[in-house]
């Protein structure tokens, strides 16, 4: 696994010498007297695709809304492009999540926008010298991406949940972002929906090249679109790896969660 | 009912013709702007407390964050700034319709012209009477619209936490309204005696 000290002091450069874009670094994080994560480290390169799997409440999505500074951690870092976030300034925050696109296991779109508007959103806010017309032809392009150029004009309250998350992926992609962080993509979906979400997600990363962690407890989808795999329990990893390393693991709870998945 | 209780009260002690002036002093200095702050305070701060609490727990103002905008700018602060521009603007329409309700009960009892009873209403009152009260309205969007927003966005917890942010956003923003109207009224009898 790579650490933090292999990120050389240009990030640029680094990553080009395989230097991880996404590392974390003995992570804690508590709710009360719930320790939900208990010292993970974890690293993503440019072009790779991480699956974080585990059981409900095990802190899964704690720890994307921790690497986008949705939550700050008790303890541990978390470093994009060698740069800490911890301790940031809004305004540096931002920056950082610009380059970063998240996509929320609801699609959390923006209900009182329609879904071209929803697309439009980080545009109206980051690309103020876009011309008006280059921005309705960035949403449509993002959205015909997807397979969503029809729905341009329609409330997010009139599209189904594999429709919403379809749009919330064009929306995390609106800024170009290098990094991707997706939130349950497939749950909640039929299984035809989560195949072609599943589909869409690779294809997105084949033709952006992005460092993405997915965070699923459908091993058939982490399957698909991952590169590696780390599976979680009580805060923990207990194995991070390919998914055949997972096959060969002799860890119990490593067996059983494959068995029941 | 203002102009039907005074009236009762100034006949028994024969002070019939200061009705009209009882009235519009009582509207301008505090019925026509504790009712327009209650008013909002209802109606308004129930409303932005409930969207913003709603936004929250569907994750919304999250995706705003993680979209790297401010939501505090682009939510909170727009919300108060026109419930600071509103009020005021609001409280002049209440003191109308209240002036208009006053000379309609008191012409339901003894025919008198809205021009007259606006002349003897308005005629020893000036400017100090007219705006302080009406301008101490903005502090009271200021106080509605902080509450609101500040209640909807810390909102935990489901459809749950979205009544309870719109029941704690109207009782709050009340309550602190009646406060801030009493240091407002004890600071413009201060400086504008």
């Amino acid at each position: 696994m790579d650490t933090i000290e292999q990120i050389a002091t240009d990030p640029a450069e680094a990553e080009q010498g395989g230097a991880p874009v996404i590392a974390v670094e003995d992570l804690h994080k508590s709710f009360g007297s719930q320790h939900v994560l208990d010292g993970i480290s974890l690293a993503v390169k440019r072009g790779e695709t991480l699956a974080v799997l585990g059981r409900s409440g095990t802190g899964k999505s704690v720890l994307l809304r921790l690497i986008i500074g949705l939550e700050t951690p008790d303890s541990g870092s978390v470093r994009i492009h060698g740069q800490a976030i911890a301790g940031l300034a809004l305004d540096q925050l931002g920056e950082i999540r610009k380059k970063m696109g998240f996509l929320f296991q609801h699609a959390a779109l923006y209900d009182s926008l329609t879904v071209e508007q929803n697309v439009a959103f980080p545009l109206q806010h980051h690309k103020k010298n876009m011309p008006k017309s280059e921005k309705a032809d960035r949403v449509r392009q993002l959205l015909a991406e997807v397979g969503m150029e029809d729905a341009l004009a329609k409330m997010p309250s009139d599209i189904s949940g594999g429709m919403q998350k379809r749009v919330g992926l064009a929306r995390a992609l609106a800024l170009e972002p290098d990094i991707l962080l997706l939130d349950e993509p497939t749950a909640g979906l039929d299984p035809i929906s989560a195949a072609e979400i599943d589909d869409l997600v690779l294809k997105l990363q084949q033709e952006h090249h992005m460092a993405s962690i997915v965070v699923t407890h459908d091993l058939h989808s982490a399957k698909t679109i991952a590169n590696r795999l780390a599976l979680l329990n009580r805060g923990k990893v207990v194995i991070e790896g390919d998914f055949e390393e997972l096959q060969k693991s002799d860890i119990e709870f490593v067996k059983e969660f494959l068995k029941h998945s | 009912m203002l102009s039907l209780e005074a009236r009762y009260s100034l006949t028994r002690f024969g002070a019939k013709s200061l009705l009209p002036a009882a009235i519009v002093f009582s509207v301008i200095h505090e019925t026509g702007p504790i009712i327009t702050g209650l008013v909002v305070s209802g109606r308004v701060g129930a409303g932005i407390g409930a969207e913003l609490a709603s936004m929250k727990v569907t994750e919304q103002i999250d995706a705003i964050e993680a979209s790297a905008v401010n939501p505090y700018r682009l939510l909170a602060a727009t919300r108060i700034l026109a419930c600071i521009l509103m009020l005021p603007l609001l409280t002049l329409a209440a003191d109308c319709c209240g002036l208009v309700m006053g000379w309609i009960t008191q012409f339901m009892v003894e025919p008198v012209s809205l021009h007259q009873f606006i002349n003897a209403g308005f005629s020893g009152a000036d400017f100090n009477d007219f705006l302080p009260p009406t301008f101490k309205t903005a502090v009271f969007g200021l106080i509605i619209g902080l509450i609101a927003c500040f209640q909807g966005m810390r909102t935990q917890g489901g459809a749950a936490g979205v009544g309870r942010a719109a029941t704690s956003s109207v009782v709050l923003s009340s309550l602190f309204v009646i406060l801030a109207d009493v240091v407002l009224v004890k600071l413009i009898i201060l400086f504008f005696p």
